[in-house]
């Protein structure tokens, strides 16, 4: 049988017919030699079916793993990290014309000509050694900002939230593309045995105005076999669906359960001698396994207060981005390879005076504490933590600029900032750079397939040779584009 | 990858190629040409914007120009592909597309045998060719050309055919294949009796299957994933539409068994057809079932155009096998579709009124539906508002008969007096009234009755679902070539037409659906039988015969068996387009009803079953588990048609994608228990029970069927699949006798269509007795197990037994072969 491969069948050149059709058959192999008795050093299982394969990458990865703290919305660069004086300078006065060339805003803005421009909401300061900039709205990122890799040369080519954050996770604007998140599940298979390779998680703060969803393509799979999609954990209700025994099967009675169904599955395999049953004994049996580890994985009470204390006030509320923050630091140090954690509200259209506050103190502290948490452990330097959204905001106001309490800005792909740590990038620096009023990337520009093949090249993965055929070509997270980013890397 | 992995995808691929190895010359089409599109066409093939120094060797001419030999004898084809020298090798060493040295033999190979070019196969017309119309296989016994093919070249491979497979499983395979409903225990005995009087009771037992209505409900959930039907629009408002008069029709026309020709000119241009009745207007929704987003900031056009995009797109996956969604921005690499192509496609979708604003879940054009009974109760509403119109024109014919009222009153009546009576607002009949001499009276009853008639009427109006349809506007919509498939870079103007590499439309005939959809199902297109007849074998072995259904180009799969395929194809086309005679004919081959076991080497040497050598086995789509599960324990409801329903769903699901805009408000009772295909889709968090399926956001002809341990989760703890097992245990208390071994058997054979065998009887009644004592010591336990899901509590049952029954059902619906087809 066949076992999805792409990197190894692409380094030996075998052609794409010998593993077609993986489908079903892809995991029987394992399966089948957990059932024939193999040694434990034959290639064990991993939870959604594919081998454990710690050897699958392309080059030495500096990273394991990755946790991705999706900014959903937009976070506004200017007034968070991408200090512009010249914004307070010329608050009130209409944009420069020569500012405007040929850019496409959203429908909302329309036509930018004569927008007026829009002072910081906050006062900035320089952090640390490395000197970053730092809003004040951003206090405890600014105090670690020697820990981070600050990108504010980003560039984009959406202007509207889901293609924008579709483009993010997938390459490619339009939903049915795999997400990141799969492509490595895909390309490096899995870490553990009893939790997924691939989680999501998602918040928004409360009262936010915000109409933006969490699609589930934003963890899809794609065209890729779907035990690659990532596996929410909720917010509410069981962490991951059905994961609670229904009422009145304490767990001794579906155990026994369990044992007969093998049984009796065993008694079919001897029978038809499809490896697929095999497949389905060892499944059954780690659902039994998640069923055990998930509790284990939620339960807080191991962690030590003062731990609890760097994520902040919200770190018991489930559903919250604090909460979602501290899981993916257990799910990482539990092998989870890749962690999407959402945190929606940055669309602020009219409430920059107020929401961006709300979404700042509930995500500025989880973040840092997040960074701070995995370099106490000594976790940093394997996983990488990007934080970062679809876009940036626009440097000209949005509603009346009269009504203080209404000021906003609209989405704005031609420059934004984003920031990595731990994982293989170089901590304090700043690469990248606008122009004064942060209009436009004009120095260390990094587009989006950009940042995909460097977080691909950090984690092992040559981002040109990590595909998939599907309707006769090979497919890629960075479709034929990006370029790894060399300056940043350690 | 481990060394037993990598043996056994050699083996298969070895497989597949000796026949060819062995037997002749290379072959181009099979043979050649997959080699030159993998490592040629990207430079050297259709897309014009990337060729280099203008050789095409996906075409005859270009080909014959670098195959020509030079006085030496050696081929330019040749000497490049195998040149030492980098400067001269081909591919650039670079590209990483270098041949391998099996296929510069196959290449050696083809040029000394005489270099023979052909088309690419699915180009080449079907028929009517000899070896299709005369089917007589070497080797074959003549009497069904599916299995001499299958047997031959098993045969040829050194494989022995398999043996029938037992009547029990093959009856399960047949009914969960043509209804998607596991046999009734009784109707099973009887059949089984049968069987073994008469082989030929077979076919009987497919008619009467074929003509059950639950064989449309079955065919029309992959209708469903193609067709990317939902009932939401998909992103962020996700408002809900009313396309389901159209799925209504889907399962009506697969019933009635419209002819597949049909099927297709009603979807694409019921509209355009003269005279076109409601039902062929109806059947056009399948184009407007893509996605419509109402985000705010989008801009119209580019919504437009997007929907444009999906529409001809689909059609392309679905009628015509082609990836035409490569040349949205560009040529095709490998395929001979041309960017230009693509939007004369375009152009034939491009003619509607709707324009890409708003997110308007009834976007118009639409077709309101009402039932009969609302047609009858519209008609009478009308005929009774005629009737007091009549009572109140006489009454107020010379004027309005008024009394003594205060001067602001009459003034008031006057007024509204001098609206026509059925126009008045209630304010203006109140005012009439008002100052009526007999404010009882006739003409007052009759004002009085008109706004509970209107409101009546208004409520059934708003009632209707308004299906979404196609229509043109009457004047042309401009199309252009959009550089990049980008709305903003318009370029040159194309008008409506097909691939030049397809046969041409009619001389004369307008540019329009309905000439493009004649076009599709005209018997000289070679496309869209194999790909229709690819599809459907597929879903009866798991498999097409073309692996890659939604792509017969070249960079698709060769077809297993390419002749079988013509021949299906052809005789499809012979057969008017007949569905049911095209599934009759399948699942009545041996191929079909051979054993699924595997094999001897067999098994190791084809574990993917290319060759067909054993029968299909593969585990039911989740869909059909939970209507399995539903059958099994009764509570199935088998009402046809209407509006989707909300049966359960894990707490929360949609609120939390939508940050609580957006609740799941289940249904009760009979609504719970609906098959699935009729289960509301939200475009934008599809039902979870439904695992493994196409997320209706595009058309999907292929989704992989997985096998993860969040599908165990489900069958095991999902409410539907826990309330299916509590009652199916309630049902086997009562129907399957007093002995705990015989009503074990009867869930056994609810479930699995056949009794355990002693060895499995032994384990499930020890298990029964556990649960037993299991729920003896653990009071309430079997209470709070019975009281999940709506149904209600079996009356006159032990609980504690009822429990531990349950167990045991879990057990059964959550087995391999129960799980499985």
């Amino acid at each position: 049988m066949t076992i999805p491969d792409p990197i190894g069948e692409h380094a030996r050149g075998i052609t794409r017919r010998t593993f077609l059709g993986q489908g079903s058959a892809g995991v029987g192999a394992a399966a089948l030699a957990s059932m024939l008795g193999l040694p434990a050093a034959s290639p064990a299982s991993g939870l959604l079916g594919d081998p454990v394969r710690r050897s699958g990458a392309h080059h030495a990865p500096k990273a394991k793993r990755v946790i991705y703290l999706f900014m959903n919305g937009g976070p506004t660069h200017v007034d968070l990290f991408d200090y512009k004086p010249n914004l307070a300078r010329f608050h009130g006065q209409p944009i420069p014309e020569s500012y405007l060339a040929s850019k496409r805003f959203s429908t909302m803005t329309g036509d930018p000509s004569g927008k007026l421009l829009l002072a910081p909401m906050e006062t900035f300061r320089r952090h640390g050694e490395s000197g970053a900039w730092a809003s004040a709205l951003m206090p405890h990122t600014g105090a670690i900002a020697d820990e981070l890799c600050f990108l504010k040369g980003m560039h984009t080519e959406q202007v509207n939230h889901a293609p924008a954050v579709t483009f993010f996770l997938t390459g490619s604007e339009f939903p049915g593309r795999p997400t990141m998140g799969s492509w490595l599940s895909y390309g490096l298979g899995s870490e553990n045995e009893n939790l997924p390779t691939f989680c999501a998680m998602t918040s928004v703060s409360k009262g936010t105005t915000c109409g933006q969803i969490f699609y589930e393509h934003y963890w899809g799979n794609g065209f890729l076999p779907s035990h690659h999609q990532g596996v929410r954990f909720r917010g509410g209700g069981d962490p991951v669906l059905h994961l609670s025994n229904p009422d009145g099967v304490p767990p001794e009675i579906r155990r026994g359960i369990l044992d007969d169904l093998a049984r009796l599955n065993h008694l079919q395999l001897e029978e038809h001698a499809d490896p697929e049953i095999a497949t389905r004994i060892t499944q059954y049996e780690m659902a039994y396994k998640m069923q055990t580890s998930v509790p284990e994985l939620t339960d807080l009470s191991d962690e030590p207060e003062h731990v609890l204390a760097l994520y902040g006030p919200q770190v018991r509320e489930r559903g919250t981005f604090a909460y979602n923050c501290l899981m993916a630091r257990r799910l990482a140090e539990r092998g989870v390879r890749f962690s999407q954690v959402m945190h929606a509200g940055w669309d602020q259209h009219r409430s920059l005076t107020n929401e961006l506050y709300t979404q700042c103190t509930d995500t500025d502290q989880p973040s840092a504490g997040l960074v701070i948490d995995l370099k106490q452990r000594g976790m940093l330097e394997d996983t990488l933590v990007v934080w970062g959204g679809e876009f940036g905001r626009t440097p000209f106001s949005q509603g009346d600029f009269a009504d203080r309490p209404q000021w906003g800005r609209d989405h704005h792909p031609y420059a934004f900032t984003i920031w990595m740590a731990g994982g293989g990038v170089k901590p304090g620096i700043t690469h990248g750079a606008s122009d004064d009023l942060g209009m436009d990337a004009v120095e260390g520009r990094v587009h989006v397939h950009d940042l995909q093949a460097t977080m691909l090249h950090l984690l092992g993965v040559d981002h040109r040779r990590l595909t998939h055929r599907h309707q006769g070509r090979d497919f890629r997270l960075t479709d034929v584009h990006g370029k790894i980013v060399p300056e940043i890397l350690l | 990858m481990t060394a037993q992995r990598r043996s056994a995808g050699l083996a298969i691929f070895s497989l597949l190629l000796s026949a060819a190895a062995v037997a002749a010359p290379p072959d181009f089409d099979r043979d050649i040409r997959p080699i030159l599109s993998e490592h040629c066409y990207a430079c050297h093939g259709p897309d014009a914007d990337s060729r280099k120094v203008d050789l095409r060797l996906d075409l005859e001419q270009g080909l014959r120009s670098a195959i020509d030999s030079d006085a030496s004898g050696a081929s330019l084809l040749l000497h490049r592909i195998t040149s030492e020298d980098a400067n001269d090798r081909m591919p650039p060493p670079d590209t990483g597309r270098a041949l391998a040295a099996t296929e510069i033999e196959m290449v050696r190979a083809w040029i000394a045998s005489g270099a023979a070019w052909a088309p690419h196969w699915s180009l080449q017309p079907i028929g009517p060719r000899p070896s299709v119309l005369r089917p007589s296989i070497e080797g074959g016994d003549g009497i069904n050309v599916i299995d001499d093919t299958i047997r031959v070249r098993l045969t040829a491979e050194g494989f022995p055919s398999a043996p029938p497979e037992t009547p029990h499983r093959l009856l399960r395979r047949l009914h969960l294949d043509l209804t998607g409903l596991p046999p009734s225990p009784s109707m099973l005995d009887a059949d089984l009796a049968l069987l073994a009087d008469n082989p030929h009771h077979y076919e009987r037992v497919v008619d009467r299957l074929l003509e059950s209505p639950a064989y449309g409900e079955r065919m029309a959930w992959d209708w469903m994933d193609i067709a990317r039907y939902s009932d939401t629009n998909g992103f962020q408002l996700d408002a809900t539409r009313t396309m389901w008069p159209w799925r209504d029709w889907v399962v009506d026309a697969f019933n009635s068994n419209l002819p597949y020709d049909e099927f297709t000119v009603w979807q694409l241009a019921g509209d355009l057809i003269p005279n076109a009745s409601e039902t062929q207007r109806l059947a056009t929704g399948f184009l407007r079932n893509h996605m419509i987003n109402g985000e705010g900031g989008r801009i119209a056009e580019e919504n437009r155009v997007e929907y444009v995009f999906d529409q001809l797109e689909t059609v392309g996956t679905t009628w015509l096998g082609l990836t035409l969604n490569c040349c949205r921005c560009h040529d095709h690499k490998f395929d001979p579709v041309s960017h230009r192509e693509y939007f004369a496609f375009f152009d034939f979708f491009n003619q509607t009124p709707v324009d890409g604003t708003g997110g308007n879940p009834q976007t118009p054009p639409v077709l309101v539906i009402r039932s009969d009974q609302e047609r009858s109760e519209l008609e009478r509403v009308a005929a009774e508002l005629e009737r007091i119109r009549k009572v109140a024109v006489a009454a107020e014919a010379n004027g309005l008969p008024v009394r003594e009222i205060d001067p602001a009153a009459r003034v008031a009546a006057l007024a509204a007096f001098n609206t026509i009576p059925l126009d008045r607002t209630p304010e203006q009949i109140e005012a009439v009234i008002a100052a009526l001499t007999e404010p009882e009276g006739n003409h007052a009853t009759a004002l009085r009755a008109i706004e509970p008639l209107q409101r009546s009427r208004r409520s059934i109006e708003a009632r209707a679902p308004k299906v979404m349809i196609m229509a043109d506007r009457p004047e042309r919509r401009e199309t252009r070539i959009l550089d990049g498939g980008n709305y903003r870079k318009p370029g040159k103007a194309v008008t409506a037409d097909v691939p030049a590499s397809l046969p041409p439309l009619p001389d004369g005939a307008p540019p329009n659906r309905l000439t493009l959809a004649r076009w599709l199902v005209d018997p000289g297109n070679p496309l869209m039988a194999r790909v229709t007849v690819n599809r459907e074998w597929r879903k009866f072995f798991g498999r097409g015969l073309v692996e890659t259904v939604e792509d017969l180009g070249t960079q698709g799969e060769r077809p297993s068996h390419p002749h079988l395929l013509d021949w299906l194809a052809w005789v499809f086309v012979e057969d008017r387009w007949d569905l049911k005679s095209l599934h009759r004919r399948i699942v009545t081959s041996a191929t079909y009803r051979q054993s699924s076991d595997h094999r001897g080497e067999l098994a190791d040497a084809d574990p993917e079953n290319r060759l067909l050598g054993r029968g299909p086995r593969r585990r039911m789509p989740a869909w059909m588990i939970r209507d399995h599960a539903l059958a099994c324990s009764g509570l199935l409801v088998d009402t046809r048609g209407g509006p989707p329903v909300k049966p359960y769903q894990p707490a929360g699901i949609w609120s939390e994608t939508t940050f609580g805009t957006i609740v799941y408000e289940r249904d009760q009772d009979d609504d719970a228990h609906r098959r699935s295909l009729y289960t509301f889709w939200r475009r934008i968090v599809g039902p979870p029970v439904f695992f493994d399926n196409a997320d209706r956001r595009n058309c999907a002809v292929r989704t992989t069927m997985t096998n993860t341990p969040l599908h165990a989760l489900t069958t095991l703890n999902d409410t539907t699949f826990v309330e299916a097992a509590r009652v199916m245990a309630a049902r086997i208390m009562k129907d399957g006798g007093d002995q705990d071994a015989d009503r074990v058997d009867f869930a056994f054979k609810l479930a699995a269509s056949r009794i355990p065998t002693d060895a499995e009887r032994e384990i499930l009644l020890t298990r029964l007795d556990v649960l037993r004592k299991q729920y003896h010591q653990r009071p309430g336990a079997a209470a709070e197990l019975l009281s999940v899901g709506d149904a209600a509590p079996a009356e006159n049952l032990d609980a504690n037994d009822q429990a531990a029954f349950t167990g045991i059902c879990t057990l059964i619906l959550n087995l391999d072969e129960v799980l499985t087809r």
